[in-house]
């Protein structure tokens, strides 16, 4: 019978050694060193003498699978592979196996399914992609199209085929909430553009009945703003009206976020383009991308703009760049404002450079 | 011929999804494999994503759904014609998100028989996530549990915690990030919390083995823990020269790489000494000449708090609170400030908002107590990013112009 004492308690998949392959389990924290093959399979070397081989495959758009496929790749690791694999934390799958002999069998037979084997060493590790018009309520601009796109224009960069300098992540994000994190090189981010409007009538489902509430509490509405651009006010009977300054207004969408009747203009849509992120601790170390474009047009199916920006940054970094030296890590060394300089990007404020803080993560405790 | 202003809005419906059905077309072509052709091999209903595509805007809104006694795990929408439903559960993955191929196979069997046939495999917040039958929710959520997993990670409580693939795959793990995180998920304080929602906003733990945190979890956690060391990295002197005589790696790049300029090489000796006090345990040299360079003997954990891209003011990165000798050391510091958290801030306040609105310094003195080591550590001060912009029509002008410059030189159209 389903009862609240039945149902309330959470069944947690603890502990994590239950679902390691035998191939594994045995070797947690006996890793003595890697190799990489291939652009995409990292042969793991242990002190027992074992070795294991994680082949990495690039996942769809938003990491979206039928069960179908999934049961390929599984056939897959079944057929070549320790009957193991596990998903990346960007959602990619890595088939496991223990041999290269056999990883490079993995390797052909995804290839055969119409995926690509890479994204480890200096290639585009991947592209992270939000979910969007797929099944989010704020999305502006949809997410996994875009990363379809660019994926379709840098798959080289994933497999190997076209060397990069060094490691690179791209983010998209469908909305400034920016899902996706900024610790990449390369950040997408669709938004309005504008400053949000609102059908008078439909607003009233996300405000209080009556303004004399206004006394006791902010509405939520108000209180997520985060410039202080929205001002409620009483109306004359006794209704709540609300005012939007546009002077004030960032343009994040917090508002839609609690308010599924907050409209904005869909023609004025774009995208901005951040760089400078990244979470490792190498280089400058862990950063925020910021922003170096603050808007340029989305125009389906093609999103030819955001891909000739994103190949022009690629092209400026492969030129420049050091080897081995990340684009964010390129782009703290010369700054903001020099990258600017070479795209010849107007500046406004919302693109004005600031010399970006650096010294995050584990480098905030050492004090010398 | 006039027509009902029903018929119009019909009409406008129908072109905008011949529209979409056009652009979904055109993403399933192209060498990268197609999130869209993944999508009609299951039942989702892949016509709100089209007529999204065509409208420019995604046809979503908020929707509910109800099963009995559980209030966290799963979120409902509803398309904006009132046509469609969608359901999603967002499952636990085991820590390091390995898959025995008979595990998966549960779990495929499971998404067929009560959902879509359509996984998302790793949502941003950390979990799977299974597109859901509606009308078999509710009996779906036992069958997950008699599989060994269940739904969790949304709302405003602790979500789904991530780690790094740690010891299990990895030779740079300085601390077990899985056993960590699987401690933390089953704390008891916490645990009772996985399945309300009564915090002002979500809470996220991040557990990353090594300072390279692939957990991203200085960023995107309210509490991280990332695995360092005490001193300098280790060297292996002979090993070191061997891996350079054979041409596997230059050891003045080494030198000349070091992000702190902490590695000096003694010509005489033939050695590089590494000051334990310049070190900034970036793992540049760790990664180029593992395992002739290690990681020191003497390893820690440091926790950091008030990271977070979703909050009130903004993307944070986390800020230093202490270096404990175990990971389990944190849990009283994470209770007490959750209870400080509940006290100051309103609803989709983060508690990087809070420690940044009552003063980060401030709000961890006062709560020192909680934690068996001392407090280290200098924050960096941030700006606030703004990714989004306010733009007038001479400005949207401008950066059209620009951008239709670079897609010249990149192939024009």
């Amino acid at each position: 019978m389903i009862t609240p004492a039945s149902r309330f308690k959470k069944k947690l998949p603890v502990p994590y050694t239950d679902s390691l392959p035998d191939e594994i389990k045995g070797n947690v924290g006996k890793w003595k060193d890697r190799k990489f093959h291939d652009h995409g399979i990292i042969e793991h070397i242990s002190e027992s003498g074992e070795h294991v081989f994680s082949v990495k495959v690039g996942a769809t758009p938003n990491v979206r699978f039928s069960t179908d496929t999934l049961r390929k790749f599984s056939g897959i690791a079944d057929q070549y592979g320790i009957h193991a694999l596990r998903f990346t934390r960007s959602g990619n799958v890595e088939l496991l196996a223990n041999s290269l002999e056999n990883s490079l069998k993995i390797k052909q037979a995804v290839e055969d399914l119409g995926y690509f084997v890479g994204g480890v060493g200096n290639t585009l590790w991947s592209i992270g992609s939000c979910t969007a018009y797929l099944t989010c309520t704020t999305a502006v601009v949809d997410s996994p199209s875009l990363t379809k796109v660019l994926y379709d224009n840098f798959k080289s960069y994933f497999t190997g085929e076209d060397p990069l300098p060094a490691k690179l992540r791209i983010n998209v994000g469908g909305c400034p909430t920016s899902c996706g994190g900024l610790v990449a090189d390369i950040v997408l981010i669709g938004h309005y553009g504008d400053a949000p409007s609102y059908d008078p009538e439909k607003i009233k489902m996300c405000l209080p009945a009556k303004a004399d509430s206004l006394d006791k509490a902010v509405p939520e509405l108000v209180m997520v703003c985060p410039v202080n651009a929205i001002k409620a006010y009483k109306k004359e009977d006794n209704s709540v009206g609300i005012d939007i300054i546009r002077e004030k207004c960032i343009g994040c969408g917090r508002c839609k976020d609690v308010c599924d009747h907050i409209t904005f203009d869909p023609h004025k849509a774009g995208l901005s383009i951040l760089v400078g992120g990244k979470t490792s601790n190498t280089g400058f170390g862990p950063a925020l991308a910021r922003v170096l474009v603050p808007w340029i047009p989305v125009r389906t199916p093609e999103y030819r703009e955001a891909v000739a920006v994103v190949s022009k940054l690629i092209d400026i970094w492969k030129s420049n760049g050091k080897p081995g030296e990340r684009m964010s890590d390129y782009v703290h060394r010369i700054g903001l404002s020099e990258l600017q300089k070479m795209l010849d990007i107007p500046v406004t404020r919302w693109n004005k450079p600031t010399s970006p803080p650096s010294g995050f993560g584990v480098r905030q405790f050492l004090t010398e | 011929m006039k027509i009902s202003e029903g018929e119009f809005k019909e009409r406008e419906n129908d072109d905008v999804l011949s529209k979409g059905l056009e652009l979904l077309e055109y993403y399933e072509k192209g060498p990268w494999p197609s999130h869209v052709t993944e999508i009609r091999k299951t039942k989702y209903p892949i016509e709100v994503y089209a007529s999204g595509l065509g409208k420019g805007e995604s046809q979503w809104y908020g929707g509910s759904a109800k099963i009995r006694y559980v209030y966290v795990g799963f979120i409902s929408r509803r398309s904006k014609d009132g046509k469609q439903t969608e359901l999603h559960f967002r499952v636990f993955h085991p820590s390091g998100q390995f898959y025995t191929t008979e595990a998966l196979g549960k779990l495929l069997d499971f998404a067929d028989k009560y959902g879509l046939g359509l996984i998302e495999t790793t949502g941003q917040t950390g979990g799977m996530i299974i597109s859901m039958d509606a009308d078999l929710a509710d009996e779906a959520v036992d069958v997950l549990r008699s599989i060994g997993t269940d739904i969790g990670d949304t709302g405003d409580t602790f979500r789904d915690f991530a780690s790094c693939v740690g010891p299990a795959l990895c030779e740079y793990a300085m601390y077990d990030s899985l056993a960590a995180r699987d401690y933390y998920l089953a704390y008891p304080p916490i645990y009772e919390n996985l399945s309300n929602q009564q915090f002002p906003f979500k809470v996220k733990l991040k557990f990353s083995a090594c300072p390279m945190d692939c957990a991203r979890a200085a960023h995107r956690a309210d509490f991280a823990f990332i695995g360092m060391w005490d001193g300098a990295p280790d060297v292996d002197q002979d090993l070191l020269r061997k891996k350079e005589e054979e041409g596997e790696l230059k050891i003045h790049h080494l030198v000349e790489e070091c992000p702190s300029g902490a590695i000096t090489w003694d010509e005489e000796r033939k050695k590089i000494e590494i000051s334990a006090g310049k070190c900034q345990k970036s793992m540049n040299c760790i990664r180029r000449a593992f395992p002739a360079i290690k990681p020191g003997k003497d390893r820690k954990v440091a926790l950091l708090a008030g990271g977070n891209i979703k909050g009130r003011f903004g993307p944070k990165m986390a800020k230093p609170v202490a270096i404990l000798d175990d990971y389990r050391q944190a849990g009283d510091f994470i209770m007490k400030i959750i209870e400080i958290w509940e006290e100051k801030s309103p609803h989709k306040e983060r508690i990087g908002d809070m420690l940044f609105k009552e003063g980060f310094g401030k709000v961890i003195d006062g709560v020192k107590d909680t934690l068996p080591t001392n407090l280290q550590g200098i924050p960096v001060g941030q700006t606030r990013i703004i990714n989004s912009a306010v733009l007038n029509d001479a400005e949207r002008r401008m950066y059209s112009e620009w951008a239709r410059r670079i897609t010249d030189e990149y192939g024009g159209d």
